[in-house]
């Protein structure tokens, strides 16, 4: 099975997803990843050397925190939930992330 | 900041992390086999796909452990440890590595601490730089008469404050040998002024600072130091009477704990408002006389410039003057006393006499240490330069496996850091210990306690991490840079084979010629330093010291009336006499070598016509029997006698010294000159020379003997009343100090309440050199310190030579060297090295002498006998150091080192 390198994300929109994924409850990394490749229909494939790092990052910043638990096949996983400061981040980088979408369409679509 | 905190809990937890992540990627991993033999592939099949399509572990934890901490630091922790084993491993050169920079590192700080305290910390006050002090005739230390002072007072609403004070020594005794604390009198807008409020109770204020006391009575604030040692502290020291002069005092207040006045080098223990003195001293009192003895600091507007205060204060001088003169003065003397440009300078850092003793010594002995540090340096890196040679093969074979150059230098970083780290705290605490057992070498007993700040502040701290900083770069730069060259893939199999001839140890050889240069210079400052005070301490005195006490005695306290005490005090010589065990006893204003001196213009009818500086000659008053205290030869004529009183012809006896210059080739005795007290406006008669003593040095040792006259005390010709003097006591045998006791009794019979002190004479001499003392010892303990650190850093250095060339010198003793050839084929390139040191040192010791000249007595900046004693001891030090290496190359068995190979 290939790994078809999907599309290269913009800069700072794989925090911006993962924030996202983790807005509907606590996850795993494996969880993480699954949920993006079926909400995106197979098009958005994190590599994991991407993933991890990003959790990382997103934890030093203190918008997620990390816990171990029980995954649905009883294995020990580590869980990330969303903390206050998350959500927050989530609402501010939506916001921006839409005036940068609208930007770029307006452009396109410039006649 | 919540970043940073989570970051290096981060680093604590380090194994924990790794853990956590691999655990977890592995659960991604089996998740995603499992999801693929849902799929219906094969269990071993599905575990190789789905590690195929998890890509790099290793990758991935790479990258998630270089977003908590950049890339180029990790490993540090790993670094730390080696090196700290590393250390250990050597444990001697550690030991002696870390020892050498903790003394190094240490006497800076100490040293710096000093100067800190001494010359750049401001005065723990409100505002320092808002302060300037009242100044005039060029003299940077000026003080001013009380009668001026008030004038000045009255004009306070010119500048944004006022205040006056002085330090002096108060007697807490009740009676008998005098307690004395120090004090400090100051005006009662002092506290106000420098913004300095009261730990407990208050401070005075101007309603007490009038005379007879304000409404409390006679009051007093004391130091916290004071409140510690004599109360323990107790609130209720508020209230208590005190007696300070035989006068009761009631504590107002202590001052905060790191308030001790205005003057630096000096730490009040009791102030009291500058009108007590009345209380103190009766009529005597200098509130009423022009007595220069006040400080005058001025507090700045905010915002106004100095000049802007200095020409408000000229403006205001004609009147202040004015308001305030020595009437009584000559015309000449009342003219400068007018026109003298009263001036404002800077007074954030305080007065200081000791400023301006210690100040050159100071920057001196800064230098000094600096010159011991950069020697220590020039070793460890020596020393780390042989570790890296020896771990070249190590070096390489990391290298080869693929460590970076940054990745190995920073190695040798942290071992100088972890050592220099060592050596830095080790030195801090020797640098606490030594800058107080500097400032305890200042205060000699007797004198005034010297008291400095020498907590550690921002200036000092940033001083020490300066030179631990410094240190580190000088000595891992060189190894570290070392370390990085060696690549050659020959590195890799070369293994302890140098030799004797190897240019390429050129830096190491460099680093012998500094350290020889810089110690040559040290042991020339110490040599100089040390000949110094020897001459100083052994020179001719002109009298004997030995089995002489000296007793000062206050005679100016509030009981006695001014007049009587010049036959108060002419009592006392006579009554100590009566001791059993005293042979001789005399009064005198002066003591010798005590840093006083009063002084006088003589006129000699038919002297040679000499420049008026010429005239100006010394002065004491004696009573009969001091000239026998001191052993003073009387040369010709006679003594001072009972029967010189202030109703006889005034006479007086000279020293050899002005009879050369007044009288040469003539005998003086009988000769009439004119000698007037200074200050007084009519004509005394002429006083007529009935003797001649010998040379004796009068208030210094530095000075040569000077013309002195000595005049009977008991003729008394200052237009002031006698103030005090002192009673010199020669015991007929033994011990001086014995007869203590004996003193005291027979003075109480002339006066119970009489405060006097008692000190050896040679107390007094030894004290007057504590200056040169102090230099001489730090410098000789600097000068031994640089010579045994030389020593060991060339023996180092040939030794680790040896070590490497073995080889060689093994073959060369194979074909049949003799042991002595051996000998002087490794000393040949030593003693290169040490005579290009000398050589070197020489040249900055000749040029760099000048700097200490004014340090020095009795012989030249350019002594050359220091000089070719300093080379002497060094060449001989490296001898020795070169020569047990030397020795141990010429007993290398060759087929033991052969074999070896």
């Amino acid at each position: 099975m290939g790994r078809p390198e999907s599309i290269e994300l913009l800069p700072g929109t794989l925090d911006l997803l993962i924030l996202k994924t983790l807005a509907a409850g606590a996850e795993h990394g494996y969880g993480i990843a699954s949920r993006l490749k079926a909400l995106s229909e197979d098009v958005l494939q994190i590599g994991e050397s991407s993933l991890y790092p990003a959790l990382q990052r997103l934890l030093i910043k203190g918008w997620v925190k990390a816990e171990w638990g029980a995954s649905e096949n009883n294995r020990r996983a580590r869980y990330y939930t969303l903390t206050a400061a998350g959500r927050k981040q989530l609402g501010a980088e939506r916001e921006e992330f839409d005036r940068l979408i609208l930007a770029i369409h307006k452009v396109l679509n410039a006649t | 900041m919540r970043e940073l905190i989570r970051r290096a809990w981060h680093i604590i937890r380090q194994r924990r992390f790794e853990e956590d992540l691999a655990e977890e990627m592995e659960f991604h991993r089996a998740m995603t086999q499992h999801e693929i033999e849902d799929r219906g592939v094969n269990p071993r099949e599905a575990a190789f796909a789905a590690r195929r399509a998890f890509g790099s572990v290793a990758l991935a934890a790479d990258r998630s452990r270089d977003v908590w901490i950049p890339r180029a630091l990790q490993g540090l922790g790993q670094d730390f440890r080696l090196a700290v084993r590393t250390l250990f491993a050597n444990r001697l050169v550690s030991f002696i590595a870390i020892l050498s920079l903790a003394l190094g590192i240490g006497a800076n700080t100490a040293i710096f601490s000093l100067v800190n305290s001494l010359l750049l910390r401001a005065l723990p006050v409100a505002q320092p730089e808002r302060l300037a002090m009242v100044t005039g005739g060029g003299s940077p230390n000026q003080a001013y008469p009380y009668p001026t002072w008030e004038e000045i007072r009255k004009r306070a609403d010119a500048f944004g404050g006022l205040c006056a004070s002085l330090t002096t020594r108060f007697d807490l005794a009740r009676g008998g040998e005098m307690q004395f604390v120090d004090g400090l009198s100051a005006s009662g807008d002092f506290f106000a002024t420098l913004g300095v409020p009261a730990l407990l109770g208050r401070t005075f204020t101007a309603a007490d600072d009038v005379r007879g006391g304000g409404p409390d009575g006679a009051v007093a604030v004391i130091s916290y130091a004071f409140w510690q040692r004599h109360f323990g502290g107790a609130v209720s020291v508020i209230g208590t009477p005190v007696t300070i002069e035989r006068v009761p005092f009631t504590i107002i207040g202590v001052t905060p704990p790191d308030f001790f006045g205005v003057e630096v080098g000096r730490a009040f223990d009791v102030a009291v408002p500058i009108t007590a003195d009345a209380l103190m001293r009766g009529r005597g009192t200098f509130l009423d006389q022009f007595s220069w003895r006040l400080t005058v600091i001025v507090r700045l507007k905010p915002g106004e410039s100095i000049d802007h205060a200095t020409s408000t204060l000229r403006g205001l001088q004609p009147r202040i003057r004015e308001a305030a003169m020595p009437l009584d003065w000559p015309a000449r003397s009342l003219a400068t006393f007018l026109t003298d440009p009263l001036t404002l300078v800077p007074a954030a850092l305080g007065t200081s006499g000791l400023r301006h003793q210690y100040q050159r010594p100071l920057v001196i002995l800064l230098v000094v240490v600096g010159l011991v540090l950069l020697i220590a340096c020039a070793n460890i890196a020596n020393l780390l330069l042989a570790r890296a040679t020896a771990r070249r093969h190590e070096l390489s074979v990391r290298r080869a496996l693929g460590a970076s150059r940054w990745r190995i230098a920073r190695q040798f970083l942290v071992e100088s850091l972890v050592l220099s780290a060592a050596g830095t705290a080790t030195g801090l605490a020797f640098a606490a210990w030594g800058s107080r057992a500097i400032v305890a070498q200042l205060s000699p007993p007797f004198v005034s306690r010297v008291a400095l700040d020498l907590s550690i502040d921002w200036r000092v701290l940033a001083f020490t991490g300066a030179m631990a900083v410094t240190t580190v770069v000088l000595f891992s730069i060189g190894p570290a840079f070392r370390a990085t060259q060696t690549v050659s893939p020959d590195a890799l199999k070369a293994h302890g084979r140098g030799s004797v001839n190897e240019r390429r140890a050129g830096f190491s050889g460099g680093l012998v010629v500094v350290q020889m240069a810089l110690s040559l210079v040290l042991v020339v400052a110490a040599g100089l330093f040390l000949r110094t005070f020897g001459r100083l301490a052994s020179r001719p005195l002109g009298f004997d010291a030995g089995r002489v006490l000296v007793l000062n005695v206050d005679v100016t306290r509030a009981h006695i009336e001014p007049a009587n005490r010049l036959a108060f005090y002419l009592r006392l010589p006579r009554a100590v006499a009566t001791v059993p065990g005293v042979a001789f006893t005399g009064g005198s204003l002066m003591t010798p070598v005590s840093g006083s001196g009063s002084n006088r213009f003589v006129d000699v009818p038919g002297a040679p016509s000499l420049p008026q500086m010429e005239r100006l000659v010394v002065v004491n008053f004696v009573t009969p029997g001091w000239f026998a205290v001191y052993g003073i030869a009387v040369r010709a004529g006679r003594d001072i006698v009972d029967t010189d009183t202030d109703s006889t012809q005034p006479v007086v006896v000279v020293n050899e010294a002005f009879a050369r210059r007044f009288y040469p080739g003539r005998n003086p005795v009988g000769a009439s000159l004119a000698a007037p007290a200074p200050g007084r406006r009519d004509v005394p008669p002429l006083k007529v020379i009935v003797g001649v003593v010998a040379d004796t040095v009068y208030s210094s040792l530095r000075e040569s003997p000077q013309p002195t006259l000595f005049l009977p005390a008991a003729q008394w010709d200052f237009r002031v009343p006698f103030g005090g003097g002192s009673v010199s006591v020669r015991a007929a045998s033994g011990s001086p100090a014995t007869l203590a006791h004996g003193i005291a009794a027979a003075l109480a019979t002339v006066d119970r309440d009489l405060a006097f002190t008692v000190r050896p004479l040679t107390e007094q001499v030894d004290a007057s050199l504590t200056q040169e003392r102090l230099v001489a010892i730090l410098s000789g303990f600097f000068g031994a310190l640089a010579l045994l650190l030389a020593g060991l850093g060339l023996y180092g250095v040939t030794a680790y030579a040896v070590f490497r060339c073995r080889r060689e010198i093994g073959i060369r003793m194979a074909l049949g060297a003799a042991p002595a050839g051996v000998v002087r084929l490794v000393l040949s390139r030593v003693t290169m090295l040490v005579g290009l040191g000398v050589a070197i040192g020489a040249g900055v010791s000749l040029w760099a002498s000048r700097f200490v000249a004014s340090l020095l007595y009795g012989l030249e900046p350019r002594d050359p006998a220091t000089l070719v004693g300093a080379v002497l001891a060094l060449s001989a030090v490296g001898a020795f150091a070169a020569w047990l290496p030397a020795r141990r190359a010429s007993r290398i068995d060759p087929a033991v080192v052969l074999r070896c190979e």
